[in-house]
């Protein structure tokens, strides 16, 4: 959903070619400088939109000819509306194929036809803007211009398609998340599928290592002593204590100097779960000695706020809450000491029936 | 978007359309912080406490920027204020975020809503020639 699929990078060239190209042309048109500036801009956008559509048929045409078809009409129905706009019936034909065409994505996307991606969401983007700036009423409007219809189809319609397209494409994105995106926000290393022994090996020696390197930090003052600190609200099940001089000095998968240990915060004190190795930059995934066993994750597109180091996912629309800022985490890899019957001692997360479970104890 | 004339479809006199197109990007800005707000909620119920003061003050600028369209549509100078404001917040925060080594997405709807969207209002709004239409 964060990222542009490659396949469909085509379509945003189209885009950004048939925007200079629509701007040329339509001032051409003899009643350019005679429609609201609402109405020029909205056929520019369609022109764009068409430019996307049309771009991403030869991509389509040998796997999903119907989709290509369809791609075809609806491409070549945007430029000629957008060259239209003078048509009496220009407005309510705009609306019908802006909506349907964004209704239709969702659709295809809903079903698994295609996968929402920044291509398919800027378009969408792009139309429900071209919907809005195509039915806007404006001052000295003359003649029959359906103000109180256009008004309530812009209020009604603008705000659920976007609320609906956002909906769609995150539920799907969580939903059917490729086989790197373990959990939400989440990036897996790539590796071989089943582990060889010699990788089992190399897991087995690596836990054994790690546990015995921290087992001292049970008692959390000793990680304190250390340098650990808590690195995010301790009323949450978990903490992340992280020890900013081994982050600065980078060590890479060292046992004895983890930069993080994970507590989880029980009513009778905190209490160790795991360890945590994390690189120093983005992008660069750790050496991986158990293959999937061991496989890093990194954190893309995460909410980030300084208040209580809390996070939420970014939307679709990539904005975060006030006071939250965009950030990625290097990348990471857990070695769980507790029994974590659900994902085994290096998953992504620690299973919540375990802190709960400690908790309780 | 400038002054047009001319009595073809949807023709008007003397008066320009420019705010009209900023109140739609407005409202298509306030629903997008109306989603971000709302989206921070859940992880509230997972204990980030925060996330609740983050999340309604988020939906308080989605209601704020909202009436602010309301307000360029009605042509008042303190909207036009307002919006320009905001906006220049708005880039000024998206370069930081663009500009810093922090991971933060690049991709195209990030540059859309982050930095094309406000430019678009600034620009729009910007202006001898804007500001006469504004009371």
């Amino acid at each position: 959903m964060y990222s542009v699929n490659p396949e469909h990078a085509i379509g945003l060239v189209g885009g950004l070619l048939a925007l200079p190209i629509a701007l040329i042309a339509l001032r051409f048109h003899p009643q350019w400088r005679s429609v609201p500036g609402t109405i020029r801009a909205a056929a520019v956008l369609m022109a764009v939109s068409g430019g996307v559509h049309l771009a991403l048929i030869p991509h389509h045409l040998a796997t999903e000819p119907i989709t290509s078809v369809l791609f075809l009409l609806n491409g070549l129905a945007f430029i000629a509306l957008a060259a239209t706009f003078t048509w009496r019936y220009w407005r309510l034909a705009s609306a019908g194929l802006l909506i349907s065409t964004v209704l239709a994505y969702l659709v295809y996307v809903g079903i698994g036809f295609e996968g929402p991606d920044q291509v398919g969401i800027a378009a969408k983007l792009v139309e429900v803007t071209a919907l809005g700036l195509a039915l806007v009423p404006v001052r000295g409007e003359s003649g029959r211009i359906h103000r109180s219809w256009r008004w309530a189809t812009l209020c009604v319609a603008m705000p659920m398609l976007l609320v609906i397209t956002g909906a769609t494409v995150w539920i799907v994105d969580l939903a059917r998340p490729d086989p790197r995106h373990i959990h939400a926000g989440a990036l897996l290393q790539a590796t071989n599928t089943v582990a060889t022994p010699a990788q089992v090996d190399a897991a087995n020696r690596l836990y054994a290592a790690t546990k015995t390197a921290i087992l001292p930090y049970e008692d959390w003052h000793q990680a304190w002593a250390a340098g650990y600190r808590p690195g995010g609200s301790t009323t949450l099940p978990s903490t992340h204590w992280m020890n900013q001089r081994y982050v600065d000095a980078g060590y890479v998968m060292d046992p004895q100097r983890p930069q993080g240990l994970v507590y989880a915060n029980t009513h009778h004190g905190p209490e160790l779960l795991g360890a945590m190795f994390q690189m120093k930059g983005l992008n660069r995934f750790g050496p991986d000695p158990g293959g999937p066993m061991t496989a890093w994750h990194e954190h893309e597109n995460i909410c980030f706020t300084p208040f209580g180091f809390e996070f939420s996912l970014m939307t679709p629309y990539a904005t975060c809450p006030i006071g939250a800022i965009d950030i990625s985490a290097p990348p990471m890899l857990h070695v769980w000491i507790v029994d974590n019957p659900h994902g085994g001692p290096f998953a992504v997360d620690i299973d919540s029936s375990v802190v709960a479970a400690l908790d309780r104890s | 978007m400038e002054k047009a004339t001319g009595r073809a479809h949807g023709a008007h006199s003397t008066e320009t359309s420019r705010p009209e197109a900023v109140f739609v990007l407005l409202l298509l800005q306030s629903i997008f912080w109306m989603v971000a707000g709302i989206s921070a909620l859940p992880f509230a119920l997972g204990g980030e406490l925060h996330m609740i003061a983050l999340g309604l003050a988020t939906l308080m600028v989605a209601l704020l920027v909202c009436m602010v369209a309301i307000g360029v549509l009605w042509r008042r100078l303190w909207a036009r204020r307002t919006a320009v404001g905001l906006e220049v917040a708005c880039l000024a925060g998206s370069a930081l975020q663009l500009l810093l080594p922090i991971g933060a997405n690049h991709a195209p709807v990030t540059l859309l809503t982050n930095v094309v969207v406000p430019a678009a209002v600034i620009w729009l709004l910007w202006g001898r020639t804007t500001r006469p239409f504004f009371s």
